[in-house]
């Protein structure tokens, strides 16, 4: 769960988010051309919505990774 | 008393996200094809243009949108095998019989080894492969800290170089067309022929059809967790087709070996971000006869002895500074000066510490569809079926170390995508589509909907975090014994009976997940039972009960349907394959020791071999009968 909105005014509609998620995480709202984060329990982290948002309207975190589930730490 | 002013040059930033709308339906719910490619990573773009150039009318089907899912978007290091720069193919089949614990399938290495360097020039003519400047050239990279990186600033400079915008832009170019965001159910099977398949639309649950006269899976593999490593969009979606059609599943006892940063271990982007990053590196050309031990043992030692290590000692302190150093730009590894495959150099990056962030996934290449001992084509049991591509298709070409091969995978896939599509291609011009009944169509329907017909039952991602909760463990994917195996297959039987009937689907993102959990319960259950199955210590495969090699097992183990259970056999391999079976043990297995390995057998003390050690727990107290069914 690592992907946050820094600010939905900044976003463009151009849909990038939405479409190359390969989670399932964004929906898009075609009355408002914007991207919608509607399943962020379900982001692995990957970071390309991050990369790809031409707006910046998109961040990311590491606040929330998980510890290594195999380290015993 | 101070009052506060409105002050109107700051303008505060949005972050409250919309509701969650609905999504617009497909306007396009069937489709008829003479080849369709499922799942578009390197297998199936190569796939889809192999069949395109036989003349085919392709389509191609992805859960996600072609260059951005699976695990094909996270590639960095691509290799091939090149006469021209002095390859030696004797020392490379040499090396991958000896590194991958004499496993390997060398006909289909010597396939790829055919074709790989027109492969090569193929992706590179695609854009794929384009070579640009280093995080570290560019002035982006700070301090190897995501945080401090300008990781947009440099992705944006170099959006012209970005590969994953090319996989739809080749598609286009080769006039494929293609069906984003749909996940593929199943495929139709009618008289022992495949004559289509089935899926739906992932943000609407909307059913697609399609007929096509060949069908060719390129979906990938998957892993147990649910978050954490960019697997699990893949999720065992092929194995589960495959195991229902009755096709033997092989390979699963071996494991990805694949390392990440403890800090934030569950983080890609935090992990690998100039890895993503930079641009794929061209690796190869440095097998030479003179290396070989030296070389395996480095890479058992880099890859399987710390993995076993760390879950048994655990971690140091960590650091967040702990950079691990680029090794810096080398010059080609032939020793030719015109050689590109310079190796693999990314920018200094997280130090990677910690195993265990791909529970389940299988380890590269070797698991997956068994298409037959003598298959070099991809081609199933099933008529009209073709499987390519990691986790996909079992070829076991690198055998159960998958080492001597940084930079294999993608080229290998690549190469048996484009072979198994040419092949559907050939296959189709003497094959009439053959019409699918509404009565199957609505079955099928019903079958895929049904999660979301439920009252009540069980949240998908609540399953998901279960059923990680019992396979995660290193006892039961890493360290493994007879003990903790069982129990845990019976903890996975148990969640199967009682959870998986009660999936159920509040909207459309929670169909495709609570198909995801079904997938993954099979692959746990058949997991286990491979590793229980297989009572030595081989490459990947680490019993801790059975701490040695035994070349009983020189075989694959393959899984088929078999009613409600499951059948093993066993695959004998090749004579060529086996490597020289009479040589003592410990000569012929000289690449590294597993942890307890020569304590079992009384082996010599030898310096000179790579050895693991292992923390205190009683799971690695050696069994009084260790080494006995050997002698015997």
């Amino acid at each position: 769960m690592s992907v946050i909105r820094t600010d939905l005014s900044k976003c463009i509609g151009c849909q990038r988010c939405y479409k190359i998620c390969p989670m399932d995480v964004f929906r898009f709202d075609y009355a408002r051309q914007k991207s919608v984060i509607a399943y962020p329990e379900n982001c692995q982290s990957c970071g390309q919505c991050y990369l790809n948002c031409p707006a910046h309207s998109l961040g990311f975190t590491d606040a929330s990774y998980q510890h290594s589930i195999n380290a015993g730490r | 008393m101070m009052g506060f002013e409105k002050n109107t040059n700051v303008i505060s930033a949005v972050t409250q996200e919309l509701k969650i709308p609905q999504m617009p339906v497909p306007e396009v719910t069937s489709y008829s094809c003479d080849v369709l490619v499922v799942g578009c990573g390197w297998a199936g773009l190569n796939a889809a243009y192999g069949a395109k150039k036989e003349g085919a009318d392709v389509l191609v089907v992805d859960k996600g949108t072609p260059g951005y899912s699976g695990l094909s978007s996270f590639s960095s290091s691509h290799q091939w095998y090149d006469k021209e720069m002095g390859d030696d193919l004797q020392a490379c089949l040499d090396e991958m019989v000896m590194a991958n614990e004499y496993l390997a399938n060398l006909n289909w290495y010597k396939t790829w080894a055919a074709h790989s360097k027109e492969t090569y020039q193929r992706l590179m003519d695609w854009g794929l492969l384009t070579q640009y400047p280093t995080g570290k050239e560019s002035g982006h990279w700070v301090d190897g800290d995501w945080r401090h990186d300008d990781l947009t600033g440099y992705h944006e400079e170099f959006l012209y170089a970005d590969r994953r915008n090319r996989w739809a832009e080749v598609l286009r170019e080769n006039e494929i067309p293609y069906v984003a965001q749909t996940m593929i159910y199943d495929v139709i099977e009618e008289n022992g022929r495949v004559v289509g398949a089935v899926g739906f639309h992932v943000p609407t649950a909307t059913v697609i059809r399609f007929q096509a006269k060949a069908v060719v899976l390129c979906m990938g593999g998957g892993s147990i967790k649910s978050v954490g490593f960019p697997t699990s969009c893949d999720t065992f979606d092929s194995d589960w087709i495959g195991f229902r059609h009755g096709l033997p599943i092989v390979g699963k006892e071996f494991d990805d070996f694949h390392f990440s940063a403890s800090f934030a271990p569950g983080n890609v982007l935090t992990c690998n971000s100039w890895t993503y990053l930079e641009n794929i590196w061209l690796t190869g050309g440095d097998i030479a006869q003179e290396t070989l031990l030296g070389r395996a043992q480095g890479e058992a030692q880099n890859l399987i002895l710390p993995r076993l290590e760390s879950v048994t000692k655990g971690l140091p302190e960590y650091h967040r500074t702990d950079i691990q150093p680029s090794s810096g730009r080398g010059k080609s590894r032939s020793g030719i000066y015109e050689d590109p495959r310079k190796g693999k150099w990314t920018s200094d990056l997280p130090k990677g510490d910690t195993y265990g962030c791909a529970v389940g996934m299988q380890l590269h290449l070797g698991c997956g569809i068994f298409c037959g001992i003598d298959d070099v084509e991809g081609k199933t049991g099933l008529e009209g079926l073709w499987v390519a591509g990691d986790g996909c298709n079992g070829s076991c070409v690198s055998g159960g170390s998958y080492l001597a091969a940084t930079g294999f995978t993608s080229n290998f896939c690549s190469t048996q995508g484009y072979i198994a599509g040419e092949a559907a291609g050939k296959f189709i011009q003497n094959t009439e589509i053959s019409g699918i009944s509404e009565e199957v169509w609505e079955t099928y329907r019903k079958e895929i909907l049904k999660p979301m017909e439920k009252q009540k039952g069980f949240d998908p991602s609540w399953a998901c975090d279960q059923l990680h909760a019992i396979m995660a463990p290193a006892w039961v994917t890493i360290v493994k014994t007879e003990e903790s195996l069982t129990h845990t297959l019976g903890l996975v039987r148990q969640f199967k009976r009682d959870v998986l009937p009660l999936l159920k689907a509040d909207n459309a993102h929670e169909l495709r997940l609570c198909h995801e959990v079904e997938h993954k319960t099979l692959c746990a259950e058949m997991k286990l039972r491979a590793s229980l199955e297989r009572k030595e210590s081989r490459g990947y495969h680490y019993r801790a009960d059975y701490p040695y090699r035994n070349d009983e097992y020189l075989c694959y183990l393959t899984i088929t349907k078999d009613g409600d259970d499951m059948r093993f056999d066993r695959i004998d391999l090749k004579e060529e394959w086996k490597g020289d079976t009479g040589m003592p043990y410990e000569q012929r297995y000289r690449t590294f020791r597993f942890p307890g390995e020569r304590q079992a057998l009384n082996l010599p003390d030898d310096p000179s071999i790579p050895s693991g050690g292992w923390g205190p727990t009683q799971a690695f107290v050696i069994r009084e009968d260790a080494g006995k069914e050997k002698e015997a």
